[in-house]
């Protein structure tokens, strides 16, 4: 795909796209997963040290990235490593990013037959989510980043909103001891709350993307851009255990939700506030499943080095198919952990190796 | 191993929904990349069309030239034969013959009843051509001398502001039709075109679609020339530019484009001209045919072009650095480039102090969002999300709509629909019965509908604060595209409820990022974030802190003030 002149976006649109990658799934599970590993209330640690993981990780990409400014990670991994191997790792990434998409579909339709939308057939509830995905791509990088500057500040202020109502029945005491039981649990849980940061992946593509006088800002971009999701984070699990307790989240699936389902404020319009956080969430879904829609599209057609419209198409009944595959709820999970554990490989191993190989390249020439 | 890979294989229906899922926006997309390939090849093609015929038509017409008169020849009987061979057989041309006054040269006037000012005509043409022109000792030499007699007559006798030679018969008929005079005289090779148009205007009055408590009661009227003294009358400015097109066919009308020339973008207005010029429809009725020819998207709900009848609102998008297009016969101009806040703005939020004009701004959005969402969201929580609601609100709602026969989204749009044919009946009737209107529609419909059973209460009270707050939109036309894609949403809610209503805001969000007006983005300043045009967006701050025009426009001159 050629690359238009107008499709330039500002940093502050980068960061929005950043965040909204990022806030996806995670602010409904994460409470559950890292407790899940954890066992003591010090998970909110290891998100703030899972989130400090994903900061440096994604340092190493934009540096990467920034070595070829003009390029996407899709051009310029075969000026690296060659082309078979670059088209390989391209292809990887591409797999990636339209699998991701089809977990994030197949979340959002559990999640909407579960709390809004019960009896209505899963088939039913994708179709639509998709059709309107496609159509904001087919808008290009520039449409994508302006609705997500659209969502963003909604779900600032109704997350923020939400979280404080739920002040209410929030107790201290469910969140001590601290490092009651040392340092070791925080440690296990590093890993699940690092993979609650996938996202900073897209500044592989995004950096070309960015004004040229704009790019140095991009590690600014990767620093606001992670620190904003690392906030909604820790704010969420520490709410959620603060207010159910540790033995509390375990049971629960979705967490988050049972925190806004139990309370009540009377005397203001809406007495229960999960309809807000569902609204954010679907809005956050489709954010991450239009993103890397998009980068997986781009992908192929820059590696085919062909128009971008064939390859939204094509894509639309895989991510599907793919999102139809998981039989179960439990699977889903599965599902999702595999599709983290190739992304730590991915994207938080690879860089390096590039970056080392490409060191090596320099010395010699 | 192998049995378990195989057990994740989806079945026969995922596929079949795989290709669904495909295939119908596919349909889509081809169906509308048909209609806009169909049509911009049907342009190339009457493009070519248009290029052979006019190259055909001028061809005639050098043949004609060489056959017949294309100039007045001096002779007389021969001059006012030309005039009346073109436009003599029509009732309203009038011709008059007489004597210069004391003379016997011949001269005839030429003029069209009705658009010329008769009054002048006989008290300042026909008076003093008439009269003691000439003494009788000049009468022979000055008669042997044509070109001397015209400037005699031209320099001494007329006393009319506006006089011009003209040669060509044609153009000279296509100023007698617009009401100008045309002065024959024997012997002289040219006519004298008297400026003695008085074209009927109204006088001005306050703009009746745009009704404002504080600010000036003026609007623009038909006569273009009026609209454009308007402009001008605002203050002096040298660099207020007004150029001049003319456009349609058949009919030529006079449009102008207004601009200052230090503030607006060039290449706005390069592109504004060139949309202008691509006109080729035969006949530009109003205002309305140039947005719809000259808008960026004709499938969009959304207005893309703002019409105003204000010369002042007219002057203030002047001043940020838009461009205005006016057309003759029509008081409503057209102001480009258009985003989606100037539809929620009035100019009387800069006439008032800031305070209550925040306010009253931040209402507007209010009422914008409560006519597109009121009554999805009202569908989505009785047929879906009763428990989303609280227990006692959702118990009355549930026990007004116990007997209701509908489902929600039948009984809503039972109501709406009758709204919309309300306002629509009250518009057309005549002023007197557009009250009684309201009173039997709005009062004893929506009360006996309740009565009946046939609408919940609730459902009444949604309808009529969903219409009450689309007309708190100041723009007529903005209001029309919010109410029009509020039967969207309803449709979306009555599906899949507040996922549905969600859904809508997405797909709205994406068509509206997608739209531009004339270059810039609809939805700025909203996106890209630009904090400095912020400040007369949702809020309208104090006017020493607007120091900057709007950056979005890309305007030559930035500061407003110092």
């Amino acid at each position: 795909m050629m690359m238009n002149s107008q499709d330039k976006i500002t940093p502050s649109q980068a960061v929005v796209i950043l965040v909204n990658y990022i806030l996806a799934t995670g602010i409904l599970t994460l409470p559950r997963t890292s407790v899940e590993k954890v066992k003591t209330p010090d998970v909110w640690i290891s998100v703030f040290l899972g989130g400090i993981i994903a900061i440096i990780a994604s340092l190493i990409i934009v540096k990467l990235s920034q070595k070829f400014p003009e390029k996407t990670f899709y051009q310029y991994s075969q000026d690296i490593v060659g082309k078979w191997i670059g088209c390989f790792l391209s292809l990887l990434i591409i797999v990636y990013f339209f699998t991701i998409s089809a977990f994030e579909v197949r979340i959002m339709a559990e999640v909407t037959s579960l709390f809004l939308l019960e009896g209505t057939p899963t088939w039913a509830i994708i179709l639509p989510f998709m059709w309107i995905g496609l159509y904001l791509i087919s808008s290009g990088i520039n449409g994508i980043a302006r609705l997500f500057e659209i969502i963003f500040p909604i779900t600032f202020v109704l997350f923020l909103l939400v979280a404080f109502l739920s002040l209410g029945i929030f107790e201290i005491d469910n969140l001590r001891p601290v490092l009651g039981l040392g340092v070791m649990p925080v440690l296990k849980g590093v890993k699940t709350a690092t993979l609650a940061f996938l996202g900073p992946e897209i500044m592989l593509l995004l950096v070309a993307f960015m004004k040229k006088s704009e790019k140095t800002k991009a590690v600014k971009v990767v620093l606001v851009g992670l620190t904003i999701p690392l906030i909604f984070y820790v704010i969420t699990v520490v709410m959620v255990i603060g207010a159910l307790s540790v033995k509390g989240v375990v049971t629960r699936t979705w967490p988050t939700l049972e925190l806004m389902r139990s309370f009540e404020i009377p005397g203001l319009i809406f007495e229960r506030f999960e309809s807000f956080l569902l609204v954010i969430w679907i809005m956050q879904i489709f954010a991450t499943f239009t993103i890397t829609y998009f980068a997986a599209a781009l992908g192929l057609a820059q590696l085919f080095k062909k128009n971008i419209q064939p390859f939204i198409f094509g894509l639309l009944p895989l991510i599907y198919i793919i999102s139809m595959t998981p039989k179960n709820i439990n699977d889903l999970f599965k599902f999702g952990n595999m599709i983290g554990n190739t992304a730590l490989f991915l994207f938080g191993v690879l860089p390096i190796i590039l970056l080392i190989i490409l060191r090596l390249k320099g010395g010699k020439t | 191993m192998w049995g378990k890979i195989l057990s994740y294989i989806p079945e026969w229906k995922v596929f079949m929904q795989g290709f669904i899922v495909f295939f119908i926006p596919y349909i889509i997309f081809k169906l509308f990349n048909g209609i806009v390939s169909k049509q911009k090849t049907h342009e190339d093609e009457m493009k070519e069309i248009n290029d052979q015929t006019n190259q055909k038509v001028e061809l005639e017409h050098q043949k004609s030239s060489q056959g017949s008169y294309d100039h007045y020849t001096g002779d007389f009987n021969l001059d006012v034969e030309l005039v009346k061979n073109e436009i003599g057989h029509n009732w309203d041309v009038h011709v008059r013959e007489f004597h210069i006054g004391n003379t016997d040269i011949r001269a005839a006037i030429i003029f069209l009843d009705g658009l010329s000012d008769k009054e002048l005509i006989d008290k300042h043409i026909l008076a003093s051509l008439m009269g003691n022109v000439l003494k009788k000792d000049e009468q022979e030499s000055i008669y042997e001398k044509g070109v001397f007699l015209q400037t005699f007559i031209k320099n001494e006798v007329l006393s009319v502001s506006d006089i011009t030679e003209e040669y060509d018969v044609k153009q000279s008929v296509g100023k007698i039709l617009l009401g100008a005079t045309a002065l024959i005289i024997d012997g002289i090779p040219n006519v004298l075109m008297l400026g003695t148009v008085k074209g009927k205007s109204r006088n001005f009055e306050e703009p009746v679609s745009e009704a404002l408590v504080r600010g000036p009661r003026l609007g623009f009227t038909e006569t273009l020339s009026d609209n454009t003294a308007l402009l001008r009358q605002h203050g002096e400015n040298s660099d207020l530019s007004i150029i001049n097109f003319q456009v349609g066919k058949r009919t030529k009308k006079e449009l102008v484009i207004a601009y200052i020339q230090e503030i607006a973008d060039p290449n706005l207005i390069e592109e504004v001209k060139k949309r202008i010029q691509s006109i080729t429809i035969d006949d530009v009725a109003e205002s309305g045919y140039v947005e719809q020819l000259i808008e960026d998207n004709y499938l969009s709900p959304f207005t893309q072009v703002q019409n105003t009848e204000r010369p002042d609102r007219v002057f203030a998008a002047l001043m940020e650095g838009r461009v205005a297009i006016l057309l003759d016969g029509t008081p409503f101009a057209l102001i480009v480039p258009v985003t989606f806040s100037m539809l929620l703005q009035s100019p009387e939020d800069y006439y008032e102090r800031w305070l209550p004009s925040t306010l009253i701004r931040l209402l507007r959005y209010l009422a914008a969002a409560i006519t597109l969402f009121a009554p999805s969201l009202y569908i989505s929580f009785v047929s879906f999300h009763q428990g989303l609601i609280p227990t006692k609100l959702a118990l009355s709602m549930m026990g007004t709509r116990e007997g209701v026969p509908f489902p929600a989204i039948i009984e809503a749009l039972i109501m709406e629909v009758a709204i919309e044919i309300l306002r629509e009946a009250g518009l057309r009737l005549p002023k007197p019965i557009g009250p009684t209107m309201g009173i039997v529609g709005g009062l004893v419909i929506g009360e006996a509908a309740v009565q009946a059973g046939i609408v919940s209460p609730i459902m009444v009270i949604v309808v009529a604060l969903t219409a009450i707050s689309s007309f708190a939109i100041p723009q007529y036309n903005a209001g029309i595209s919010l109410r029009m894609l509020r039967f969207v949403a309803m449709f979306f809610a009555a599906l899949f409820g507040l996922y549905g209503v969600i859904l809508f805001f997405l797909l709205l969000c994406s068509h509206l990022v997608k739209l531009k007006s004339f270059g810039i983005p609809y939805v700025s300043p909203t996106v890209p974030y630009r904090a400095s045009d912020w400040k007369d967006f949702m809020v309208r701050m104090p006017l020493m802190m607007m120091k900057r025009r709007p950056k979005m426009l890309h305007t030559k001159d930035s500061s407003r003030q110092d």
